[in-house]
């Protein structure tokens, strides 16, 4: 009787199941027409926020106390979305009022200036007003002719020139009404308004003329105009559920959309099992899939719209900028040749390393992998730091050394890292494990006895190397150059240390510059991310093609010791070499962070007791900024790796433990989020996170946590994953005959063995995410800067001996995350 | 045509000792079997011959040149010697002619004398189709033969085999088996050959060293070491094998364990033995020299494996399936003795029956 009723039930589900998820499909749509006709309503009610704050700043006149009060009384008419949107527009204000003033400083500047001799004051000055360009937009102040006037008369043209040179490379037309007021003007003073005229202009929205901005101000400084504003809002006299939707009317749409795309999803995966019955799992599946669709596939997807539709029609007017404007295809250019450079290079140099390391008698070998793998958890940002410190053309150690061992000239050089050889001179020495750790682990699992069969055969070692070894690594030796030809071209931290200031652009710069311009900077800056997504998305795949095809996988035998190849006459002459090239790649690099920390005058040798102080470690460690990016980057870092080893987790038993339809989606998602270069995942989200398509994070920390969980979660899903699938499934089975439950067996039985991968994919995550910059860069807010963008913020703004003690600082930090992460999985894991 | 020398090898990792002098000759042309446990040291000892082990203290000589020892080292490549690998190692980017003609193109032979003597070994070990194909594209007999003809290829003089069939299916290990002892027969090259597999030793050898723990236990042809065991682990590891206490007197060993039944003794041990009785040796009789009860048996269809309880102790006994009779269990039965072994009872059976690994 009982069975009958079961099998009557589940006769009846699938009609059910399909009349369900037809309604939910409905519901969806409904959500989204009403939230598209109250779109309308909103829009017809001719309120532009934008303007409204930009009036309620004028009406107050300086922006830091308009901002202090909030605004409250007239905000608080406002929905959550309008008001987002205001603080938005504030913020940009802020931001460049503050970058403004700060910088401005004259006393700091001179204060730093009078540290400089003659040379470098003048490579200082020009970096300080550029990357005040770059920050703040081309906007010269008051104080800022401050600065200009720290520079002696007879170099200043050089200065203005270099400044509008660089903003008429930006391809902005300035506006004939500014250039005719300009004309009148003579030197300085028209320089300045040049650039304020082309600000203005450009920083107004959807490219208004001088003008409509006028009228715009004018308009706006009328205090009854703009409250009437706020009124026609308030008082619409609608229903509350209405009213509802209209102030909410993006967030609206997109949670129909998400709801109905849930619901087709589920259908189709239904229809695949035939069944019709509903399974739980899929609940977990559409959780991260909406999760990933949102933050991830959305921001990709609107970016490459608008790159093609720049202005709501089809243009390929982005793409051609890409090309067009020199310093854009100077930037590609540049980008192309650092990342094939840093491939070959990294590559040549990891294939020898990683062979000498694993299979010859080479004195310290261990050692020196542990070393060689030791780089790849370095912020490359610190290491820019260093090589700028050690090759800087005026007061770089290395030059001061051969300047005087050879008693040159104190002319600069002859090295200079402010080039592009110098820039892939870093990119190498930091991407080269990559490929040294891609290698190391094939050569790891090649079985040993391939090469002695050589050997046996007649072969000489280095016979072997070529014939055996080479051939049967090439698959893994492509992939591992791939890998970093991504990682280089990708890469921010390094091209914005080392390539900015010399003037050598790279992609990441480029678009991280654009996204500082604004509204027209935007549209290159997606022509470019759009560049630089294909090209890691082609080169992955290409990659994954690679490995697929020419996999070859070998009868392991027992897991005997490899021949060691006896170097003989070569031991002690290879050995001194491989010390030579750590010692250049990493001792001295840390050496001279930990030097410089410790330096009074940057451009003295430390050893001096004049020299020598710990001011540096106390200021910067007793600075309230310091400490906030530390507890930011801790709490950003922490929460991410948890959500996403959670997410993680969840993967791998759906991967592993389940045969549940639609498992590799979510699965692909988050490997292609890990693939896409950094610099694209923050602009995509700074696209789409603003409130205009219904949400709004923009600013705070969770769309630096999501950007984190995108870049990085896949490294914990595959280590646990990889744990998962060592884990017989029988083990669990066992269990569960034992009369355990499903989750007693978790806790038991799995979850032990699982743990030591589990604390490492956390760290996999937490560890990149602490000290990330690319995507901070273009993410942070004055409240959620990390310690990354903070260094990047002393180096460039303050002072580079109190950067290098807080780079030290970071680097111990590192290691010491290593060390917890290599205990507590008993030497298992570390980066 | 070559002989092996090995004067007081030893080997040792760190602390570890794996191998503790070894001091044996490998005659010209003979089928030599390492034969032990996993970890005895066997395949230390094989790689050290082959040169990619340097022994930590003795001499290895190849015929009459020193390879291995004191300051003189003769790395692998320069010793002529043919190996083949447990996983094979068959390059899988080379197809099947190029694995085999390595080790003549390394030798820079001439392309029309490569051609040939690939062919012909190709032909010896029956896969002269083959050729053109992939790794990838072979079976793992297939495979194995590969690494057999590119050991062959250079016509060594000395052939190391390090447990080559250990990866295969239990039929096509048997037919190899005999393959490759006929290539040697045919070829008459010396072949060390490392195997943790008493059946293939026995089958293939001319002679057999029994290693455990680093120490040669006993040499011999397989008649030898399988009739007459050096010590207990010998007996105990080549075929099946019962341990009785017992205490040898007047004539006779007597079981305290087997209710101090006797059975005659005329051999030279006296007082405590240890007394070793392969089950295949004893048989159901009227009036044997042990009673007990049969307990259990297993019918096997070629044998009849029985237990039968003597005293304390549970007595194996496999009778071939012809003479099975139809036995009740818990009947009383009569045991009779073809063959067995006395050994001085040192106390430390437990001991060197353990396995070290």
């Amino acid at each position: 009787m009982k069975s009958t009723v079961t099998g009557q039930k589940r006769n009846m589900t699938p009609a059910l199941t399909k009349a369900v998820l037809v309604m939910v499909v409905l519901f969806g749509a409904a959500l989204v027409f009403m939230g598209w006709r109250g779109m309308q309503e909103y829009n017809s009610s001719g309120f532009s926020s934008e303007a409204a704050y930009r009036a309620i700043y004028q009406l107050h006149g300086d922006v830091e106390s308009a901002w202090s009060m909030k605004l409250e009384p007239q905000t608080a008419v406002l929905s959550e979305q309008d008001r987002a949107l205001l603080d938005q527009t504030a913020y940009e204000l802020l931001t460049a009022a503050w970058e403004n003033q700060k910088k401005g400083s004259t006393e700091k500047l001179n204060a730093i200036l009078a540290e400089e001799d003659a040379e470098s004051r003048r490579e200082l000055l020009h970096k300080l007003l550029y990357t005040t360009y770059l920050v703040s937009g081309p906007k010269v102040s008051t104080a800022n002719k401050k600065e200009i006037t720290a520079i002696p008369e007879s170099e200043r043209d050089d200065f203005r020139l270099s400044l509008l040179q660089a903003v008429m490379d930006e391809g902005a037309a300035l506006p004939t009404a500014a250039e005719k007021l300009a004309g009148r003007l003579s030197g300085q003073e028209r320089q300045a308004a040049l650039i304020q005229a082309w600000f203005v202009s450009n920083d107004a929205a959807d490219g208004k003329t001088t003008e409509q901005v006028n009228t715009l101000k004018k308009s706006v400084r009328n205090k009854e105009t703009q409250l009437e504003a706020f009124r026609m809002i308030a008082q619409g006299e609608v229903s509350w559920g209405w009213q509802l939707i209209v102030s909410n009317s993006r967030t609206a749409i997109l949670t129909g959309i998400v709801i109905a795309l849930d619901a087709l999803l589920l259908t189709i995966l239904m229809m695949g099992d035939r069944t019709w019955i509903f399974d739980f799992k899929w609940i977990l599946i559409l959780l991260i899939v909406d999760f990933l669709l949102l933050f991830q596939l959305m921001p990709l997807i609107f970016m490459i719209v608008k790159a093609f539709f720049p202005n709501s029609s089809f243009s390929l007017e982005t793409f051609r900028r890409l090309y067009t404007y020199p310093l854009n295809l100077d930037a590609l250019k540049n980008t192309l040749i650092a990342a094939t450079a840093t491939m070959f290079f990294g590559t040549v140099l990891a294939f020898p390393l990683a062979w000498l390391v694993g299979r010859t008698n080479l004195y310290g070998r261990k050692f020196f992998r542990g070393l060689f793998v030791l780089t790849y958890m370095v912020p490359p940002y610190v290491g820019a730091m260093a090589w700028l410190r050690l090759l800087n053309p005026n007061v770089g150690t290395i030059n001061q050394w051969i300047r005087m061992l050879f008693g040159l000239s104190n002319a600069p050089g002859p090295l200079n890292i402010y080039s592009l050889p110098g820039m892939i001179w870093v990119l190498t020495s930091f991407y080269y494990p990559y490929a040294f750790i891609t290698i190391s682990r094939a050569m790891e699992k090649m079985d040993p006895s391939l090469e002695e069969a050589s050997r046996i055969s007649g072969a000489s070692p280095l016979k072997t190397v070529f014939t055996v070894t080479l051939p049967m690594m090439l698959p893994s030796l492509i992939s591992g150059a791939l890998l970093v030809f991504v990682a280089a071209a990708s890469c921010y931290g390094i091209p914005s240390i080392i390539g900015s200031p010399g003037r050598v652009h790279t992609v990441t710069t480029r678009i991280v510059e654009y996204v500082a311009l604004g509204q027209q900077g935007m549209n290159d800056a997606t022509g470019m991310a759009v560049f630089l997504m294909s090209l890691a998305v082609i080169i992955l795949f290409l990659s994954d093609v690679v490995l697929a095809k020419r996999q070859y996988i070998t009868v392991s035998g027992k897991s005997v010791q490899p021949a060691i190849v006896d170097l003989r006459r070569w031991r002690v002459p290879l050995t001194v070499l491989v010390t030579l090239f750590a010692v250049i790649v990493i001792v001295i690099p840390f050496a001279v962070i930990l030097a410089t920390s410790f330096k009074i005058d940057v451009g003295k040798p430390v050893f001096r007791a004049e020299n020598f102080t710990l001011t540096n470690w106390k200021t910067v460690f007793g600075r309230v900024e310091t400490l906030n990016s530390f507890r930011n980057s801790l709490i950003f870092a922490a929460v991410a790796a948890t959500i996403g080893i959670v997410v993680a987790c969840t993967m791998s038993y759906l991967l592993q433990r389940t045969q549940i339809r639609g498992r590799k989606i979510p699965d692909f998602l988050i490997t292609l989020g890990s693939g896409t270069p950094s610099v694209v995942i923050a602009l995509g989200l700074i696209m789409t996170m603003k409130g205009n398509f219904g949400i709004n994070i923009y600013n705070t920390a969770y769309i630096m946590i999501i950007a984190y969980m995108i870049k990085y979660m896949m490294m914990g899903m595959r280590t646990v994953v990889s744990a998962m699938s060592q884990i017989h499934v029988s083990l669990e089975e066992c269990s569960q005959v034992s009369g355990a439950s499903w989750l007693r067996t978790m806790l038991r039985i799995t979850g032990p063995l699982v743990f030591p991968s589990i604390a490492a994919g956390w760290f996999l995550i937490f560890i990149p995410s602490f000290y990330e910059l690319s995507m901070t860069t273009l993410l942070y807010s004055s409240t959620t800067k990390t310690i990354g963008f903070q260094l990047y913020e002393y180096w460039t703004f303050t002072s580079q001996p109190m950067s290098c003690a807080m780079a030290f600082g970071i680097l111990l930090m590192v290691v010491f995350l290593n060390y917890v992460l290599n205990r507590l999985t008993r030497g298992e894991f570390s980066i | 045509m070559a002989t092996v020398t090995l004067n007081h090898i030893s080997k040792s990792f760190g602390e570890n000792t794996v191998l503790k002098d070894f001091n044996e000759t490998f005659r010209d042309g003979e089928f030599i079997t390492l034969l032990g446990p996993s970890g005895c040291g066997k395949t230390t000892m094989l790689r050290i011959i082959a040169g990619f082990e340097k022994p930590t203290g003795g001499e290895l000589y190849i015929d009459d040149r020193l390879v291995s020892g004191g300051k003189t080292f003769v790395p692998p490549e320069k010793r002529g010697i043919g190996m083949v690998f447990q996983s094979y190692a068959v390059w899988p980017h080379m197809n099947v002619f190029d694995n085999v003609a390595y080790p003549l193109t390394i030798k820079k032979t001439a392309r029309t004398e490569i051609q040939s003597s690939v062919e012909r070994v190709l032909g010896i070990v029956h896969l002269s189709q083959y050729a053109g194909r992939f790794p990838n594209q072979l079976s793992g007999g297939q495979q194995q033969r590969v690494a057999l003809a590119r050991a062959l290829v250079a016509a060594p003089k000395l052939l190391l085999l390090d447990e080559p069939l250990s990866n295969l299916d239990a039929k096509l290990r048997e037919s190899m088996r005999f393959e490759i002892k006929e290539i040697q027969r045919e070829l008459g090259i010396t072949v060390v050959y490392v195997t943790h597999d008493q059946t293939e030793a026995m089958a293939m050898s001319d002679r057999i060293f029994l290693i455990n723990r680093g120490v040669v236990q006993q040499c011999g042809t397989p008649q030898e070491i399988y009739n007459s065991p050096a010590n207990q682990f010998v007996a105990d590891f080549l075929g099946k094998v019962d341990f009785f206490k017992g205490e040898a007197r007047d004539g006779q060993i007597v079981f305290p364990e087997m209710n101090n039944q006797k059975i005659p003794y005329n051999g030279p041990r006296t007082g405590k033995v240890e007394v070793a009785i392969r089950p295949e040796n004893l048989f159901f009789t009227e009036n044997g020299m042990l009673t007990g009860t049969l307990e259990t048996q297993y019918y096997l269809g070629d044998v009849d494996d029985c237990r039968v309880r003597v005293g304390d102790r549970l007595v194996r006994v496999i009778v071939s399936g012809y003479e099975f009779k139809n036995l009740k269990n818990g009947q009383q039965i009569s045991i009779g003795i073809r063959d067995f072994m006395v050994f001085e009872d040192n106390g430390l059976l437990e001991e060197m029956l353990q396995i070290q690994t």
